[in-house]
């Protein structure tokens, strides 16, 4: 035992380097070798050019949406360039941006509150639904939040979360598990939610018995995008506006 | 003699330091290309090739609505320059918009085609939420519960029997209207295992009925919404 002990401090310490660094390169490959299993046999199915068309179709959105920030951003910025001397045109440049922060095409910032929920380890009954994330919403705006997103996607009146897979789709936008709830609100937005019998209940008979993991961070300062969707209404007429029948 | 001996000593020195260095490199190429790996399309490879094509659907016809805003937007934008440039008042273009967010936002009435869906019977405040995810879902427009319009922040909550929307408590039978097309609204609500049939298998004792409408009209939201805590970030 001393031998060895003394025959392995003779070593070098280049080779001892080399050999532990030889190892982590052997654990390395074998997991990337492990790694590309599954995609090796999605290739040879037909879910390979659907992954690919999903991916192609979520880049073209996320380009989309970003478009449709900058130009209600310089939209914004042309009503708000010399709005004149008359206090009318003033008002209706206050009052268009007063309804542009009410319904979420600002993003704004303040105290808050985030939430993520992960999957279980438990299988499919572990899994976050569309609808665990939508009580989780509801339940932020029971206690009085402000405005809500979900991984970055703004909740507005018109938003639905619609389950696809172990997935969400929130304003047409695919989601995958964990989901960040985050929200702005009263600084007791939390001891509020707990003060909440349904919370309470949604966490006691769904969250626990699923083994969902539910973590919460209160937050100094939260900060929630705009909303990047559509606001053109096709069947609905402002009441007055409606054209000839 | 002395530097004759070191000359081999460095040159193989050397040669390890180097071999080190190249397994290191090629180490820090896998680490971060297993990370790359782990990172990648997150959840879509768990889905099957029904649910990959559900999604396809729903990000094309995403996609196609946010270019007709991006189009709506351009109009509006390159309008808004041609009147400030021919120096004239923008206040129809403000008005115009005003109206236009407005409606969106549930801060005007509006009035258009749509469905009314009456329920009768004890049914709790989740179910009721699932009907109207649905209808968001299927593109409703605008949505009221009894008369109150839907918004941001407003929820159905409550048990069977002390349901209320917003502050306001509802009985046991009222209408949820949503403005959109009748047809689509109908259909998704109504097709074989849709969203009815799953509250219905929840709550046996509720009736629930879709009637669609030609023209209704649906109430502003009461207050002026805005955030209380929220600011603008600039």
């Amino acid at each position: 035992m001393t031998t060895l002990v003394a025959r392995f401090r003779g070593l070098p310490s280049v080779q001892v380097t080399l050999a532990i660094a030889l190892l982590v390169l052997g654990f390395l490959v074998a997991a990337q070798i492990a790694a590309e299993g599954p995609r090796i046999r999605y290739s040879t199915e037909e879910r390979s050019p659907l992954i690919e068309t999903s991916l192609g179709l979520q880049t073209q959105q996320e380009a989309l949406k970003a478009q449709i920030l900058e130009l209600r951003g310089r939209i914004g910025a042309l009503e708000a360039a010399d709005p004149g001397a008359a206090d009318s045109l003033r008002r209706l440049y206050a009052q268009l941006e007063d309804a542009r922060l009410a319904s979420g095409l600002i993003a704004v910032t303040g105290p808050g509150i985030a939430f993520r929920l992960q999957d279980g380890n438990a299988g499919v009954d572990s899994r976050v639904t569309a609808r665990d994330v939508r009580t989780l919403i509801e339940e932020l705006w029971l206690a009085g939040a402000d405005g809500v997103a979900v991984n970055g996607e703004r909740i507005v009146g018109a938003s639905a979360v619609i389950d696809i897979g172990g997935s969400t789709l929130i304003n047409s936008a695919y989601l995958a598990p964990p989901y960040t709830v985050t929200a702005i609100g009263p600084r007791d937005l939390y001891d509020r939610m707990l003060a909440s019998a349904s919370f309470v209940q949604f966490v006691q008979t769904r969250i626990e018995p699923a083994g969902i993991e539910l973590g919460v961070a209160e937050l100094e300062t939260a900060d929630l995008p705009a909303y990047a969707g559509t606001v053109n209404l096709r069947f609905a007429k402002p009441l007055g506006s409606e054209g000839p029948p | 003699m002395t530097r004759g001996a070191d000359q081999p000593n460095r040159t193989i020195r050397l040669s390890s330091r180097l071999t080190v260095a190249a397994v290191a490199g090629l180490l820090g190429v896998l680490a971060v290309g297993q990370l790359n790996g782990q990172a990648g399309v997150p959840g879509l490879s768990n889905l099957s090739a029904t649910e990959l094509t559900q999604l396809i659907a729903n990000l094309t016809t995403g996609n196609d609505q946010l270019r007709d805003e991006i189009a709506e937007l351009g109009r509006q934008e390159q309008h808004l320059a041609d009147v400030k440039n021919r120096g004239e008042t923008t206040v129809g273009e403000l008005t115009s918009d005003l109206d236009r967010i407005r409606a969106w936002a549930g801060l005007s009435a509006v009035r258009g085609p749509g469905i009314a869906i009456t329920v009768r019977g004890p049914i709790g405040g989740d179910g009721v939420e699932e009907l109207l995810n649905e209808l968001r879902n299927a593109g409703a427009e605008a949505i009221a519960v009894s008369d109150v319009r839907l918004v941001a922040g407003v929820v159905v909550a409550g048990a069977s029997g002390s349901l209320s929307v917003g502050n306001q408590a509802i009985g046991e039978t009222f209408e949820i209207r949503a403005i959109g097309s009748p047809q689509i609204l109908t259909g998704t609500l109504t097709r074989t295992g849709g969203v009815i049939a799953q509250v219905g298998a929840t709550y046996p004792d509720a009736r629930l009925t879709v009637t669609p409408a030609d023209s209704m009209t649906l109430p502003a939201a009461d207050g002026n919404l805005l955030p209380t805590y929220a600011k603008p970030r600039l």
